[in-house]
């Protein structure tokens, strides 16, 4: 299907190492574990060879060449610790030290700065100078999500860079020249494009912030779990950084083949819904009542619905979670499914990266619900009249108002992370652990089954839907032989066939980032 | 430590060492779990370099290495008394599965009666059983005591009340 | 007649005692499980001893350790190298100075810069870890003495003991939590007066010494309690991995300072004095012996010590100053990343061996290159010494109890970690 690559031979620190044509010689060290300083490249954006952070010494040229920018070459010889190279890394830092501010206890950046973790192993020296340093604006506000600090720009340019490749406008430039170039937004214009916040990422220094996460916790303390963004159908992989029991902030992973290094701003701000209007408690009949008295309610609720029994899936729950609640409702005499999303935005959809499909999860719904009832019997949430209905399950209930009366009409066991109209109109409404806060899969557009790992402890009693249908099952004497959700993918791998790609994973260790190397 | 305790382990211990490495002025050898004890007795009594002091025994846990490589590694410390040589001994253990088999390695209190108290710490901190202790219970943790804490997976602001309960009721 | 009551002992009825001709001669003796319990006048350091006795023998003993348990070494998992010092102050805590030298030569082997440390510093680590040895045998001594109810030898000994903490405090600021070690050297120079000062130490705790001695040395009461009893053999205590006084006391000449010489041991003068019945004397008079040869080591260092820098010139290991911390970003950048990452120790495995107040202190680390230790173990030398204990009271009268565990000194901060 693909042609064979073309491979160079080269030789780096005297290693033999054989990447394929095109391939720059930082990324071909890279592949043996030789690690070249940069601050200007990333392996998303073009290289500009600006910072001059990464010149080595190649055999026959007669000066350093900088690796980020030059590919490999047959034979080429490289030398990556060599006295002129070492000299060369130790005196670009040193010159780009010159002018930084003395900034680290009050820096964002700090503990995940690229330009600390340089220093600290290829230049150990110490200042040389003893002149004021150059002043330039320190809190300039460049759009609704970015503050910029210019003192500490190094001005590497991978900002601009996000800016035109990624998101595909040009808002920011570099104003000036010598030691008074800043950082400036392009005439007429803000940095307010969905993937500002990209910019903060690549920011190799704190010079760029986020509004949303300034001062907020020092990075050192964040404990990062490996999640997927829930904010649309895209799915990107992201690891949510958290600490002291709550979301700090989203960060993405790297991921070739859903969102390669990046995520829109609208995905790292899912995190705050997670605070907000929360079920920690069950209640039936509106008042709250021990998780032990709800099950029990629901569970005569459904012996009595018999066949008026229904249910609604929901495109923003994990795989696991629709499927335990798929199986137990047809298992107890449903027939008929509803699929319930959030409401489509196109607006929102870009070819970058957004969706307007604002859930995580439809295609998995979907092949779940049919699956299990038949896809004759699969309908829109919209489509609910009720008629012949007694009781419907309800997942996640993200409908619009109409439904919402529509749904009203029968009685309702509502499983949900938030309350809301359902919730007040349910008879038994159970509390669904939140995204951050369980382990499942999620199916994006793609159709790639991704894992999401729990980062925290579910508020009050809540927890995962799978978890709740087990309960009710034992209440209602019904076999139940998923142990956990892992069985449940399991079955879904084998019994359906968008399933059968879809990969559990091994369970981790908590990773506290002051364990992890600086990001960046 | 000595490059003379290596090659003499080397001289009688033969294939049964799978590897070994010299760092810092250390000299470790590994040697195939099932034969510890065969191992230890050797280098124990050997008449050019008798490594008849246990200096130390203790365990590493390496969760997060590579699924082909064991996770645990028991590793012994012996001195000889006559020559002052050192050498470290290092046995593989493996954890097949996620949730709890128990690694079992043979004992060495008949060797070296200081190794009665080492194991029972490492069966205490570590979960690894050696087979042949004739009492083999928790030294440094309370009986009621669940889990094994130095594992890497235990994890250390985990808060267990002590609950006066029949120990052997997990 | 008078009437004699019924009473209960073990589990024979004492029905008629008068009329018994047998009676007179002996107590029943079955045997009964008496708890020495964890806190215990008699017991230094919390330790738990289930005795079965009969009468006044011990007959089993199981020795039950582990009531000072901080987990030392998952602690350390988690902590810089240089935030385990303080850790190991709390090792052996009556004798700091020595369980921080034995940690930073660890590090510093893994480093592998244990001779680029410079020589100031490693005379300042000898003064200050022989004189933590010193108050670690004098407490020894004077507890076991006190424990047989020489108490006026308690309050001579610790006299002796509050001048060298005096000395210490004024070094490092703590009278017993030092950590005053750093990894590269010391954290700050002696004050300019300690030379003299210690040196006018030397003939009081001689004089201490020689008061101790008059005292017990030909003292009946003291003599029959601590001859003969806690008796081991070479072979048991090799077999048990004893190091230390308590495997001096059977005769062995094994000191790590001697054997494997470490810091700047191998230019000092001294002896080893070994015992030769391996009893709990035997580690009593040891002990007194190894606090002379202690002063000699130190006069002798207090010779040869020069003007010098106190700590290795390694910006990846030693904190910039102040100054260069405060006005320069590099001064910045190095305190952040040494501070926040630690120092960096390439990966791999090193056990290093240093003689601590109770035997070999050994410390195996297991580093991944980060800057933390993967995996910090300490070996403990009173943790194989109490090990024998349970063999040494079997069979031996309850009394033997108190001088047998007292002479092993066991430290529950070092036992247990």
């Amino acid at each position: 299907m693909s042609e064979p690559v073309k491979t160079v031979a080269l030789k780096i620190d005297g290693q033999a190492v054989s990447v394929p044509a095109g391939t720059n010689v930082l990324e071909a060290a890279k592949t043996i574990g030789v690690d070249i300083s940069y601050f200007c490249y990333h392996p998303g954006l073009s290289s500009p060879a600006v910072c001059r952070q990464c010149l080595v010494e190649v055999k026959g040229s007669p000066k350093l060449v900088p690796s980020c920018y030059t590919p490999v070459a047959e034979n080429m010889e490289v030398f990556t610790t060599s006295e002129k190279t070492l000299v060369a890394r130790q005196q670009m830092l040193e010159f780009t030290l010159v002018n930084h501010p003395v900034d680290c206890p009050i820096c964002d950046k700090a503990g995940e700065c690229n330009l600390q973790r340089q220093y600290q192993s290829w230049d150990s020296e110490p200042s040389r100078i003893d002149e004021d340093k150059v002043h330039k604006p320190k809190m300039v506000d460049l759009g609704p999500t970015i503050v910029l600090d210019s003192e500490r720009c190094i001005l590497c340019t991978r900002c601009i860079r996000v800016c035109d490749e990624v998101a595909g406008e040009h808002q920011l430039e570099m104003a000036w020249r010598g030691d008074r170039e800043q950082l400036t937004t392009a005439p007429g214009h803000v940095l307010d494009n969905p993937y500002s916040l990209n910019t903060v990422d690549v920011c190799p220094v704190g010079a760029l912030t986020a509004k949303d996460f300034r001062f907020q916790m020092r990075v050192w303390e964040l404990y990062t779990t490996d999640g997927i963004c829930t904010g649309c159908a895209t799915g990107c992989n992201v690891e949510i950084q958290h600490a002291q029991g709550r979301v700090q902030r989203l960060v993405p992973r790297e991921n070739e083949a859903v969102n390669k290094f990046w995520m829109c701003d609208d995905g790292r701000l899912t995190y705050h819904e997670l605070a907000k209007n929360r079920l920690g408690g069950a209640r039936v009949s509106g008042a709250p009542k021990s998780i032990e008295l709800a099950i029990a309610e629901a569970a005569s609720l459904i012996k009595s619905a018999g066949p008026g029994l229904t249910v609604i899936l929901d495109a923003q729950s994990t795989n696991e979670d629709n499927y335990a609640i798929a199986k137990l409702a047809h298992k107890l005499g449903a027939t008929t499914a509803y699929l319930s999303r959030r409401a489509p935005d196109p607006s929102k959809a870009d070819k970058i990266l957004r969706d307007a499909d604002q859930n995580p999860n439809s295609k998995g719904a979907r092949a779940i619900a049919e699956a299990v009832f038949g896809s004759a019997n699969v309908k829109p949430v919209d489509d609910f009249d009720g008629a012949g209905l007694l009781v419907a399950i309800v997942l996640g209930g993200h409908v619009s108002a109409e439904t919402a009366e529509r749904i009203g009409k029968v009685k309702t066991i509502f499983i949900s992370p938030f309350g809301g109209v359902l919730a007040d109109a349910a008879t038994v409404v159970l509390p669904q652990a939140a995204w951050a806060e369980l382990n499942g899969t999620y199916t994006n557009r793609q159709g790639l089954v991704q894992r999401s790992r729990a980062a925290l402890e579910p508020p009050g009693v809540a927890r995962p839907a799978h978890e709740l249908a087990a309960l009710l099952a034992k209440k209602l004497n019904t076999t139940w032989e998923y142990a956990t959700w892992k069985s449940l993918l399991k079955e879904l791998k084998d019994t359906v066939p968008a399933f059968a790609a879809a990969e559990a994973g091994r369970e981790r260790p908590l990773v506290q980032l002051r364990f992890a190397h600086s990001r960046g | 430590m000595s490059q003379k305790a290596l090659d003499r382990a080397k001289q009688i211990l033969g294939a049964i060492i799978t590897s070994s490495h010299a760092h810092a002025g250390d000299e470790t050898v590994v040697v195939e779990t099932a034969k510890i004890h065969q191992v230890l007795k050797t280098l124990r009594d050997d008449g050019e370099i008798p490594f008849d002091f246990l200096v130390d025994l203790t365990a590493v846990d390496y969760l997060g290495r590579p699924q082909d490589q064991a996770r645990y590694e028991v590793v012994y410390h012996l001195r000889s008394m006559k020559t002052g040589c050192r050498l470290r001994v290092k046995a593989l253990l493996e954890d097949p599965d996620d949730a709890g088999t128990i690694p079992v390695i043979s004992t060495v209190t008949d060797l070296w009666k200081g190794a009665d108290w080492f194991e029972r710490e490492v069966w205490d901190l570590y979960g690894i059983k050696f087979e042949g202790h004739k009492d083999l219970r928790r030294i440094l943790m309370y009986e009621e005591f669940i889990g094994h804490p130095l594992r890497k997976d235990y994890p250390k602001e985990k808060r267990q009340p002590l609950i006066r309960r029949d120990p052997n009721d997990v | 007649m008078r009437e004699r009551k019924k009473m209960v002992l073990g589990v024979k009825d004492l029905i008629d005692y008068a009329d018994d001709p047998e009676a007179d001669d002996e107590l029943p003796t079955e045997p009964m499980k008496v708890n020495m319990g964890p806190s215990h006048p008699a017991t230094h350091g919390t330790v738990r001893i289930v005795l079965t006795v009969e009468g006044e023998t011990v007959r089993d003993a199981d020795v039950q350790v582990g009531y000072l348990h901080r987990c030392f070494e998952k602690e350390s998992e988690y902590a810089t190298y240089t935030q385990v010092f303080p850790y190991t102050d709390r090792l052996n805590y009556v004798s700091p100075m020595l369980n921080n030298v034995g940690y930073a030569l660890c590090v510093e082997k893994a480093l592998g810069i244990v001779d680029k440390v410079p020589e100031r510093a490693q005379y300042i680590r000898t003064i200050v870890g022989e004189m933590s040895r010193i108050a670690d045998h004098m407490t020894c001594c004077a507890a076991g003495a006190m424990e047989l109810g020489a108490m006026t030898i308690f309050f001579w000994a610790v006299k002796g003991r509050e001048w060298i903490w005096e000395l210490l405090e004024e070094i490092s600021g703590a009278r017993l939590t030092h950590s005053y070690v750093r990894i590269g050297g010391v954290s700050y120079d002696l004050p300019p007066s300690l030379p003299e000062r210690l040196r006018a130490l030397f003939p009081k705790i001689e004089a201490i010494l020689k008061d101790l001695t008059d005292a017990t040395l030909e003292n009946k009461i003291f003599r029959d309690r601590m001859d003969g009893t806690g008796v081991i053999s070479q072979a048991d205590a090799v077999s048990y991995g004893w190091t230390g006084p308590t495997l001096r006391s059977t005769g062995i000449a094994y000191d790590v300072r001697a054997a494997h010489p470490y810091l700047l041991y191998d230019r000092f003068d001294f002896e080893i004095p070994v015992g030769s019945k391996g009893d709990n004397f035997d580690r009593y008079i040891v002990r007194i012996d190894e606090i002379r040869q202690s002063i000699r080591i130190l006069k002798q260092a207090l010779d040869q010590i020069a003007p010098g820098p106190v700590v290795i010139d390694d910006p990846r290991i030693v904190l910039p100053p102040k100054q260069a911390v405060y006005n320069t970003i590099e001064g910045m950048i190095g305190h952040f990343k040494l501070i926040v990452d630690g120092i960096k120790v390439p990966a791999g495995e090193v056990y290093s061996h240093t003689e601590g107040g109770n035997g070999e202190l050994g410390f195996y680390l297991v580093s991944d290159g980060t800057g933390r230790p993967y995996r910090l173990r300490v070996r403990p030398p009173c943790f194989a010494i109490v090990s024998a204990l349970g063999q040494l009271i079997k069979d031996a009268p309850l009394a033997d109890i108190v001088p047998t565990f007292d002479m092993m000194n066991m430290i529950g901060g070092e036992c247990d970690r």
